[in-house]
């Protein structure tokens, strides 16, 4: 049974600024859980610390992040690299810029694409997401497409490598209503099959009431609220008085 | 109520030297006719391609239409003047604005260009910086130094100061949470009152022209589908187009109905 547990978590940058602190939660086996707040509240940066991403040059973190009873954090290099590319995927905010611009489409799915049933399942999720065909998107270079287009690549890709642990950062930023829905439907599809779960950051509180099962409020760094979403409809929280 | 905008039947093709696999490109916008009233809030939805940023880049001038005519009846001083009657505010602030120089200095010249070289007395760069909220330590802060936020602030500072007849905004809310949408919303209706300015309003969420706008446009594939009253439209939607995209936007669709993209 996998679960993300988020213990005590403590994140300070270099001059002792306290960018998070006590934060805990846990994000059981095919659950969604949103995290929400303001601008500058510390969203990114502790989705950014769960597949330890930080630099510890820069930042200290303490506490304990554990998935399959195994500590993320103290985890050594090679473990972490093991941990990052086989377990999590993480699709960033400006997925068009995780692309390298002068790499083809292709050459990132060469490694995932290699029988027929994941070709075949890689044509229907490009179907899915209202691209066209593979072979079109394939031999196009990031630079091309739009940025739209780009990020709902990247749900691709983190789709077809299965992971166990999928993190997404403002997923409905740059896609346009109609692919945020097409999104939400096979986010919860996800979700609901398979050894998984998902943390999301986003804005857009429609959205995160519509997909996730538990919503949580970051408020300068701290957790202030963490309610189921039936709940937090209910609650006349801070969080749902800015709509 | 004077018109400001006239568009009779445009229609916008890239040029075949834009084209990469050297064939004729496809046209993007097909006969496009609108009128925009002097000193209104107009909004334009659609989703992503469906020409909205391309038609902002016409009325514009930045690209001329193919067929069709664009008339900007804007007044007489404008012929002396070195500046656009026609601002737009991108999408992407962070490229436009000079990362080297001090946003102060930035809004001064903008202020000068209008002014044509002779300095003013009337409005100050500090004035116009206050008024769109940008804090007074960022005043002398290089363009690199500020956040996206501080950013498109900084841009729409300089567009006040050009004081353009048309201010053309393109997803502006594109990279915010929901309170600075409120703010930056309340700013618009702030220029458009103050300033008598005429805003078109660009971006695909719905929900957001409706607070802002009296008049909406629909467009989709190039074309317009639908214009009018903006409450008439969320009440009363004609085209099965406007529909989908209004439940679309409260993700109550299925996969199927997703699907069927009505097409008239």
């Amino acid at each position: 049974m996998l679960s993300v547990i988020i213990d005590e978590i403590k994140l300070k940058a270099d001059k002792g600024r306290v960018l998070l602190s006590g934060i805990n939660f846990t994000v059981p086996q095919n659950s969604i859980l949103t995290i929400a707040g303001k601008n500058g509240s510390g969203k990114s940066t502790l989705l950014l610390t769960i597949p330890a991403l930080l630099n510890e040059k820069f930042y200290s973190v303490s506490g304990k992040i554990l998935f399959e009873g195994k500590d993320v954090l103290s985890s050594g290099n090679t473990e972490l690299e093991n941990i990052r590319r086989n377990q999590i995927r993480y699709v960033m905010q400006d997925s068009a810029n995780s692309f390298n611009p002068l790499k083809k489409f292709r050459y990132y799915f060469e490694d995932i694409l290699k029988d027929k049933t994941s070709q075949k399942e890689a044509s229907d999720l490009f179907d899915y997401f209202m691209l066209p065909g593979i072979d079109k998107i394939f031999s196009l270079y990031p630079y091309e497409v739009s940025g739209g287009m780009a990020q709902r690549i990247g749900f691709i890709f983190a789709f077809l490598s299965k992971p166990e642990i999928l993190l997404l950062d403002e997923p409905t930023s740059g896609i346009d209503s109609p692919v945020a829905n097409l999104l939400l439907l096979k986010l919860k599809e996800f979700a609901s099959t398979g050894n998984n779960c998902i943390i999301l950051v986003t804005h857009d509180i429609l959205f995160a009431e519509k997909v996730s099962d538990r919503i949580a409020v970051l408020n300068n760094g701290r957790l202030s609220e963490l309610y189921p979403v039936s709940e937090f409809i209910q609650n006349n929280n801070e969080f749902s008085s800015l709509y | 109520m004077d018109t400001l905008l006239e568009i009779k039947s445009a229609c916008y093709k890239p040029p075949k030297s834009f084209s990469m696999t050297g064939e004729e490109n496809e046209a993007i916008l097909k006969n496009i006719s609108l009128t925009v009233a002097k000193g209104s809030f107009t909004g334009i939805a659609g989703e992503s391609g469906s020409g909205k940023t391309t038609l902002a880049r016409l009325i514009a001038g930045l690209i001329k239409p193919a067929t069709g005519s664009i008339i900007l009846h804007h007044s007489d001083e404008w012929k002396s003047i070195h500046t656009n009657p026609v601002q737009i505010l991108f999408q992407n602030n962070g490229e436009i604005i000079n990362p080297f120089r001090r946003i102060i200095d930035t809004v001064q010249e903008a202020l000068k260009i209008r002014n044509n070289g002779k300095p003013d007395s009337a409005s100050k760069p500090e004035e116009i910086l206050k008024f769109v909220n940008l804090n007074e330590d960022t005043y002398t802060k290089k363009g690199y130094q500020l956040s996206g936020g501080e950013q498109q602030r900084a841009a729409l500072a300089r567009i006040i100061a050009a004081m353009p007849e048309l201010l053309i905004l393109d997803e502006p809310f594109s990279a915010q949470d929901p309170e600075s949408r409120i703010n930056l919303s309340n700013l618009f209706t702030e220029i458009n009152r103050k300033y008598g300015t005429t805003i078109i309003c660009i971006s695909h969420n719905l929900q957001l022209l409706k607070t802002l706008c009296s008049r909406l446009i629909v467009m989709y594939k190039g074309e317009i589908i639908e214009a009018g009253n903006c409450n008439e439209i969320f009440s009363k939607p004609t085209h099965p187009y406007t529909e989908y995209l209004l439940k679309a936007e409260q993700y109550s669709l299925t996969y199927d109905e997703l699907k069927r993209i009505p097409e008239n």
